[in-house]
């Protein structure tokens, strides 16, 4: 092109002599016939090198390159969306009773993204409100690439595809109480569809009913870290113990209770059970209880209620002193309401924390379960990593490290404010790879709720548990009591903002919530995040964001 | 008009053929040096007939007796002189010495400033700025208006900001186009990026500071869209040309050498052990234990981390002009040691230009190449660190009383001496630049011109942290984490031109038009290792060569397994996803094979391994042209075009067009303007210029990747899978930056008061904005383009006055300042932006990008003072209408000269920005010191509670205005007789950073902090932000230039 026209203007302003000009020319094409073999090589596609390119235009979807592989990818990332302390967890959690992060001084002010969590005085703007929702929609788009059939995936891609979207929306639609679903073949351009609660409920069933055939029916031991047909039966409970929530019915209806404990039995069916040694669930053990784990780190399960003085040796820079629980929820525990020492009165699930006398090798002196008053630790870690001697621990400026349970509010925190909780223990290492996230408990008590929604009774299964735990029997089950239950058992187990919400105590008062938030039932929804409303025209803002 | 155009051209072919000729012969010289100039214009007035001197400025003409010689050559001012019956005319040619008259570069051609229609500047190296300089921007800080750079840090070979006429891109580089002896530079780093091995990130080193400054001769600087628009879609930042030295002279060898002294020119008044007020004292105001937190010592953290430190620099050079050949060679080598412990920069470089005419001057070949390497050695120093902060934030919250043993146990918090005792981090870069050009000439007036140029590079980091390493992040604690990073580069340009000049009608037209290709090529890996169990202490060596030796163990078997190419390896004692454990992997990912394969991992000195590697293929292919039209040198018309097409869009948008316009009025060539006026032209222009630099590789089309691999903090690996990491995009387009702009240039006084009023305004549309995608969707962001636009407007002035002229004494003051207002307009949503770290401050944030505001603009609380119980009185946060982004900025010169000795001064300032301190926010507050971390002494009184939560806020936001006394220097050209050793000798004495006039009280207002990419929020650049950064130096240099 840009030849050609100066071949004109050459033509054009040199008309003197016709020898001249022919010289000039054969000079002159030269050059060109150098520029046309220069030009001719040269092309703008993309190469291939770094990544495979699906050729088509936009638009069309041909299939995911290698579907397995993408199936791995997807549960990488769940793994990873449940491995934080943050998101999800603390949607799940610090939004409750049984947990809150207050400030401590200049600590963990964090810009108030925990603080307004625990007072339900959250915004579409925060920050996990948005992370979760990308997090998980992001799967459920990567689950239906894989589970089209023209990714030609095999059964057992598709069936773990179809319950990791089933899980993924399971937590969209519990939280966001809508469900945008964009089809593999959508470009980028292309506003996805929302599904309503009951359209995305039905699809959650759906999903998990054409995976059972294809899962295995493993029974409890290893291999638990992908679904099998018991982590599909068991949210298949779930949805259905939850489902009159979702419909906005409000009343459970037999039918669907009656799904709850057909899913559950199935579990029991296939060899789950609950196991005595309430602690050493939370290890990489094989137990009889863990139906569904992540092979993700409890570091920081562990680590972000600890003081910075409390050390492993796999952690000498200590724990980093945030998250709590409020006394009102730990008095919903038998025992002396004070000090969790041994020999307090306690049940097995309230845990217990060392003293002088028992600070050892197997405790590293720190305790289980709920830490108030004073605490211990090592003094130090020999090479090997043994402890060389235990201490009464002082906070930074020194003063003695005595957990309180009662704190002077959100903000204005010392270092030693509140009770301190945590489930998997720093002497089985952060890094074990092994967070439960469906357990078999959970689903014994899913049945008796269920059977007490039907209008049966409750207390019988209950008092099962209890009695493994070594709680004292309770007379009768009421709902109420199977509200604490579940939270004596599960708690920071991710389901207690569910819990709350279907027994309709999401709402209620407790330690540093918001007044204003008080009894306000559009808080039993999260908000559209504003990131996403601005992304996509078709979603419209939940009712009093 | 056709008509007309052909006709007047028979008029002039008549001229030419009629002229009654008979030769004359002459030498050109240059008045200073009596050097032959070659190249210079001896043209025949009122006709088209002419030639140019040879390489010893001797020339050959045929003319009448009654026909007058022109002779016109860049820099010097014009002769006319009438042939009258000499055969021989020799003229001795006077350096113009106008600021006007300045050569400038402006693509694929040069002109002065006098006869630009655009808004262009150059600096010339005898105004450049001297000391110790690692990069040839800094070169000509302050020199231009509407020129803002900025060093990122006072980190030898940081990265360096260069802002022409304010920031138009919301998340792109904003850097202009360099373009080194007519090969345009990639604007993406050469360094290996480095590991995150428990500080976070930097966003890396300056991709210039392969050059030695020694070598270069000019740097222009296209301004404004209708001069940058021939280079089109990278233009939109402006475009800067750096022209080395090239052979010239009879053959002379030049010794330059300098020695730098630098020390940290500011420090926090911290608490003290033995001076008042007192550490100990304050931990107990603040309610703890004195006693407990009393190791025995007396340290200034701050003094353990800084030092005293010595460069020197030296360059050799041999430069000669000839018929047979003319050639510059340099060597240049220069040791720079950071005033941080650990950190410095050591550059060789080797530069060879040449050149040669053949075929009887038509054909000229000319060659520019540099070898060079650069070393870098950084101190844990992260834009992006974790809540403890690194070496710099240890040193300021470090308690004083702690010992200087590197062990010693600080219970949870970073020990400076540990961190200086425990961290290494090497980056070197080789890089080769080479441009070949072919100029021909075809005919009279009409030129080809061919160009090859090669950027190559290979960059590998090497960071480590060793197990002794205590409270790093990424469990490094114990087991020690390594990163090693490779790059190599490889960017490719060919290119074609013709060049076309012709009297024409009236006036001159002067044409060229091209074509180019450029391809740019990024290949690498990106690995990592943690578990170094044969360590031992202090031996850096032994674990770099632990961790190389695995990773290219690694490499092989892995490649053997996968049975060819692969993306990702690794392995160690934890695999997860069911894998085999205490194996190795490898992730294959070619189009005929996608698999994780495993292999038996052979026993290696380092746990666990990850690596990853990267292959990007840019390519940008261009046709372009130019034409000036020059009526009776008064009106000067110019018209460029672009077209761009890359391959970082799709189909429907793959090319652009960028045209441009622009217009100049000479009026004092005007008969009726007064003589008052030596120079005054006014310029107007327009144009449109685009920028692809904020898209990465392949954002158009789906692709499929493995995902991001890592070891975590206990050393497990988990294996990826693969996902989509792109959606397909057609629509994606350019940005584009359209920019109206008016001008006026002047000199009066006899040249002695010259200068330019400029003014423009600038509109970047269809923003290239990572926003979050409409989920579902394979990833949480989607590049796309926005419907948003950022408007600069502004003016600038510049003035230079040459007070005293006279033969022994020379004065002059030069100024300039230049105000721009930026603001983003049509934009529906708020990102936000410039993410605050250190303890309790997760998640927290100051920037939001939002309309009707300034990019970069401060969303805080306000501050309203402490409670009664010393806790912050605060608000929602909000935006306070304050911006990071300098309003004003200003630089001002003096340069004197008696007999042999000269002296100059230059001041720099910036004003209306805001900078928020960081350091300030996460280190010193009274929270601070209630946990025992030593605080700056204000702290005790400021009425802040210990308990007190210290959020973002207004009460962190300070004024950024200063001026600075940038540079100081005294030169003596020591008289030198005629036979001597030495033909030239010039000694001298420099300052930079003599003094800095500001209220921010943080240690210097000139910062900004820079994450890596991946670790900023929603990816969007930060400005204003002063999270420890690297303290800047006052520096003292010696230094001596001769010439034999």
């Amino acid at each position: 092109m840009v030849l050609i026209k100066f071949n004109r203007i050459y033509n054009f302003l040199n008309n003197t002599s016709m020898t001249s000009q022919l010289k000039y020319f054969k000079r002159f094409d030269v050059l060109a016939l150098a520029l046309v073999f220069v030009t001719s090589s040269c092309s703008l596609d993309i190469d291939e090198s770094d990544s495979l390119i699906t050729p088509e235009s936009s638009g069309s979807f041909t299939g995911v390159e290698d579907p397995e592989a993408q199936v791995n990818e997807i549960f990488n990332a769940i793994r990873g969306n449940l491995e934080a302390q943050d998101n999800y967890f603390a949607m799940q959690e610090v939004s409750t009773d049984e947990l809150l992060v207050p400030t401590r001084g200049t600590d963990w002010g964090d810009n108030g993204i925990w603080r307004t969590l625990h007072a339900h005085t959250w915004t579409p703007s925060h920050a996990y409100v948005l992370n979760v929702w990308n997090q998980f929609n992001q799967e459920i788009f990567r689950a239906s690439e894989v589970i089209d059939s023209r990714s030609n995936g095999s059964a057992t891609d598709v069936a773990q595809a179809r319950f990791a979207r089933a899980y993924s929306m399971f937590i969209i639609m519990d939280n966001y109480g809508q469900v945008p679903f964009r089809e593999p073949d959508a470009a980028a351009d292309v506003n996805p569809s929302v599904l309503t609660r009951t359209e995305a409920y039905n699809m959650i069933i759906a999903d998990l009913t054409s995976a059972l055939p294809d899962l295995p029916a493993s029974g409890p031991g290893v291999g638990a870290d992908r679904p099998t047909k018991a982590s599909a039966n068991f949210l298949l409970a779930k949805a259905y113990l939850n489902a009159h929530v979702y419909n906005g019915s409000g009343a459970a209806s037999a039918a669907d209770m009656q799904e709850v404990v057909d899913a559950v039995d199935a579990i029991e069916d296939d060899g789950f059970a609950l196991q005595a040694g309430y602690f050493d669930l939370f290890t990489d053990a094989i137990d009889t209880e863990t139906i569904w784990f992540v092979t993700a780190s409890t570091g920081n399960n562990i680590w972000n209620g600890l003081h910075y003085n409390q050390t492993s040796s796999d952690n000498e820079g200590g724990g980093w002193n945030g998250f709590t629980t409020l006394s009102e929820f730990y008095d919903l525990f038998e025992g002396d309401p004070s000090t969790n020492n041994v020999g307090d009165g306690q049940e097995e699930r309230r845990g217990w924390v060392p003293d002088g006398s028992n600070a050892d090798a197997t405790n590293l002196g720190i305790g289980f379960g709920f830490l108030v008053g004073q605490q211990w630790g090592s003094t130090g870690y020999d090479d090997d990593g043994v402890p060389t001697g235990f201490e009464a621990l002082n906070d930074r400026p020194g003063n003695p490290l005595v957990f309180t349970k009662e704190l002077p509010g959100l903000v204005g925190n010392n270092e030693r404010n509140g009770i301190r909780v945590i489930k998997y223990h720093p002497v089985n290492g952060a890094f074990a790879g092994h967070k439960i996230i469906f357990r078999y408990s959970d689903a014994h008590l899913m049945r008796a709720e269920a059977m007490l929604r039907m209008g049966g009774s409750a207390t019988a299964e209950v008092n099962e548990l209890r009695a493994i735990r070594g709680a004292n029997a309770l007379g009768g089950v009421a709902e109420s009591d199977l509200l604490d239950e579940r939270g004596r058992e599960l708690y920071i187990e991710y389901w207690r903002r569910n819990d709350l919400v279907r027994f309709g105590q999401f709402t209620k008062n407790w330690s540093f919530k918001d007044g204003g938030s008080v009894g306000d039932v559009n808080r039993n929804l999260y908000p559209i995040p504003s990131n996403a409303l601005l992304s996509n025209p078709n979603l419209v803002q939940n009712e009093g964001y | 008009m056709k008509q007309l155009l052909l006709s007047m051209l028979f008029v002039l072919i008549g001229g030419i053929v009629l002229a009654q000729n008979r030769t004359v012969t002459g030498r050109i010289t240059d008045d200073d040096s009596g050097e032959g100039l070659p190249g210079v214009s001896v043209a025949i007035k009122g006709t088209t007939s002419g030639t140019v001197t040879d390489i010893d400025g001797s020339f050959s003409i045929s003319v009448s007796d009654d026909q007058t010689l022109v002779i016109t050559y860049v820099g010097f001012t014009t002769q006319e002189i009438p042939v009258q019956s000499r055969s021989v005319i020799d003229v001795s040619m006077a350096p113009d010495i106008s600021e006007l008259s300045e050569v400038v570069i402006v693509g694929y051609g040069q002109t002065t400033i006098r006869d630009a229609t655009g808004a262009v500047a150059a600096v010339s190296s005898k105004d450049f700025n001297g000391g110790v300089i690692s990069s040839p921007e800094q070169l000509i800080q302050g020199k231009t208006a509407g020129v803002q750079i900025t060093s990122t840090s006072g980190a030898p070979g940081a990265g360096v900001q260069l802002r022409i006429r304010g920031t138009n891109s919301v998340r792109s580089n904003n850097n202009p186009l360099f373009v080194v002896d007519g090969v345009p530079l990639a604007g993406d780093e050469t360094t290996a990026a480095t590991s995150n091995v428990g500080f976070g990130t930097n966003g890396s080193s300056n991709p210039l500071n392969f050059l030695d400054p020694n070598d270069i001769e000019s740097v222009s600087i296209l301004k404004d869209a209708s001069s940058a628009a021939i280079y089109g879609s990278r233009a939109a930042n402006g475009v800067v040309f750096i022209t080395t030295k090239k052979g010239k002279g009879s053959g002379s060898l030049e010794f330059s050498s300098s020695t730098s002294i630098s020390r940290a020119a500011n420090k926090y008044d911290l608490l003290g052990v033995s001076e008042g007020p007192y550490f100990l004292s304050a931990v107990g105001q603040f309610g703890g234990e004195p006693a407990a937190q009393d190791f025995g010592y007396d340290n200034d953290w701050q003094d353990v981390v800084t030092r005293t430190a010595v460069s020197h620099k030296q360059n050799l050079s041999y430069s000669k002009a000839a018929e047979a050949l003319s050639y510059r060679a340099s060597f240049g080598y220069e040791n720079q040691k950071g005033i941080i412990e650990n950190s410095g920069m050591e550059r060789i470089t080797g530069r060879f230009n040449a050149n040669k005419s053949f075929l009887n001057d038509d054909l000229n070949i000319a060659l520019q190449s540099t070898l060079s390497r650069v070393n870098l050695e950084s101190a844990p120093i992260g834009g992006s660190a974790g809540f403890r902060g690194d070496l710099l934030g240890s040193a300021y919250s470090a308690n004083p009383t702690w010992p200087r043993d590197p062990n010693f146990d600080t219970g949870g918090q970073l020990s400076p001496a540990n961190m200086l005792a425990n961290f290494r981090s090497n980056a070197n870069t080789n890089r080769v630049l080479v441009n070949l050009t072919a100029d021909y000439t075809i005919a009279e007036g009409l030129g080809a011109k061919l160009t090859l140029g090669l950027d190559k590079s290979k960059g590998e980091t090497i960071a480590l942290s060793t197990p002794e390493a205590r409270n790093f992040d990424r469990g490094t604690q114990g087991n020690g984490r390594g990163g090693f990073n490779e790059i190599n580069v490889d960017n490719n340009l060919v290119e074609f031109s013709l060049n076309y000049t012709k009297e024409l009608g009236p006036g001159k037209l002067d044409m060229v038009a091209g074509y180019s290709y450029q391809s740019f090529s990024r290949d690498g890996l990106n690995a990592e290792g943690w578990g170094f169990s044969n360590y031992t202490s202090g031996d850096f060596e032994g674990m770099e060569n632990d961790l190389v030796g695995a990773i290219e163990t690694l490499d092989g078997l892995a490649a053997n397994a996968a049975n060819g190419f692969y993306q990702q390896f690794g392995a160690g004692g934890d695999l997860r996803n069911g894998a085999e454990t205490s194996g190795g992997f490898v992730n294959v990912l070619t189009s005929e094979n996608i698999a994780t394969n495993f292999f038996a991992a052979p026993g290696l000195n380092v746990s666990s391994i990850t690596g990853d590697r990267f292959d990007f293929k840019d390519k940008l292919q261009s046709g372009f042209a130019r034409a000036n039209y020059s009526i009776s040198e008064k009106y000067l018309f110019t018209g460029t075009v672009r077209v761009d097409g890359s391959s970082r869009f799709g189909e429907n948008e793959r090319t652009g067009v960028f045209p441009s316009g622009a217009f100049a009025w000479i009026a004092s060539e005007e008969g009726f303007m007064p003589d008052f006026f030596n120079t005054l032209k006014f310029r107007t222009g327009y144009g449109k210029v685009g920028n692809q630099d904020g898209l990465g590789f392949g954002n158009f089309v789906r692709r499929e990747r493995y995902g991001a691999i890592s070891i975590g903090d206990g050393g497990e690996i988990n294996i990826p899978g693969t996902s989509s990491v792109a959606l397909a995009n057609n629509d994606l387009k350019w940005e584009e930056t359209t920019q109206f702009s008016l001008g006026v240039d002047f000199a009066v006084f006899d040249d002695r008061l010259s200068g330019s009023v400029d003014y423009y305004r600038k509109e970047t549309t269809d923003l290239i904005l990572k926003l979050n995608a409409a989920q579902p969707a394979p990833n949480p962001f989607i590049f796309r383009n926005f419907d948003a636009t950022v408007e600069n407007q502004g003016w600038e002035v510049a003035l230079n006055f040459d007070a005293i002229r006279s033969d022994n004494v020379n004065f002059s003051i030069s100024g300039n300042v230049s105000r721009n207002k930026n603001e983003i307009q049509d934009f529906g949503g708020q990102i936000p932006a410039g993410t605050i770290r250190g303890q309790g401050l997760s998640q927290a944030f100051s920037q939001i990008l939002a309309e009707g505001q300034p990019l970069f603009s401060y969303f805080v609380r306000e501050f309203a003072g402490f409670d009664a119980e010393g806790q912050p009185i605060r608000d929602n946060q909000t935006f306070v209408g304050k911006s990071a982004l300098p309003v004003w900025n200003s630089g001002f010169s003096l340069n004197l000269n008696v007999g042999d000795w000269d002296l100059s001064a230059y001041f720099a300032g910036q004003f209306g920005h805001y900078i928020y301190n960081n350091t300030k926010n996460a280190f010193f507050t009274a929270g601070a010191i209630a946990n025992g971390r030593n605080v700056t002494t204000d702290v005790l009184t400021s009425g802040e509670s210990g308990t007190a939560e210290a959020a973002v806020s207004e009460r962190f936001l300070e004024s950024g205005d200063f001026v600075r006394l940038q540079n100081v220097a005294i030169g003596y050209n020591v008289p030198v007789s005629s036979g001597g050793v030495f033909n030239r000798l010039r000694v001298y004495a420099n300052a930079q950073n003599l003094f800095l006039i500001t209220d921010y009280s943080g240690l210097d207002p000139e910062v900004s902090s820079s994450p890596a990419q991946g670790d900023l929020l929603n990816e969007l650049p930060t400005a204003g932000i002063d999270y420890t950064s690297y303290v800047r130096p006052r520096t003292f240099t010696i230094g001596l230039n001769a010439t034999f």
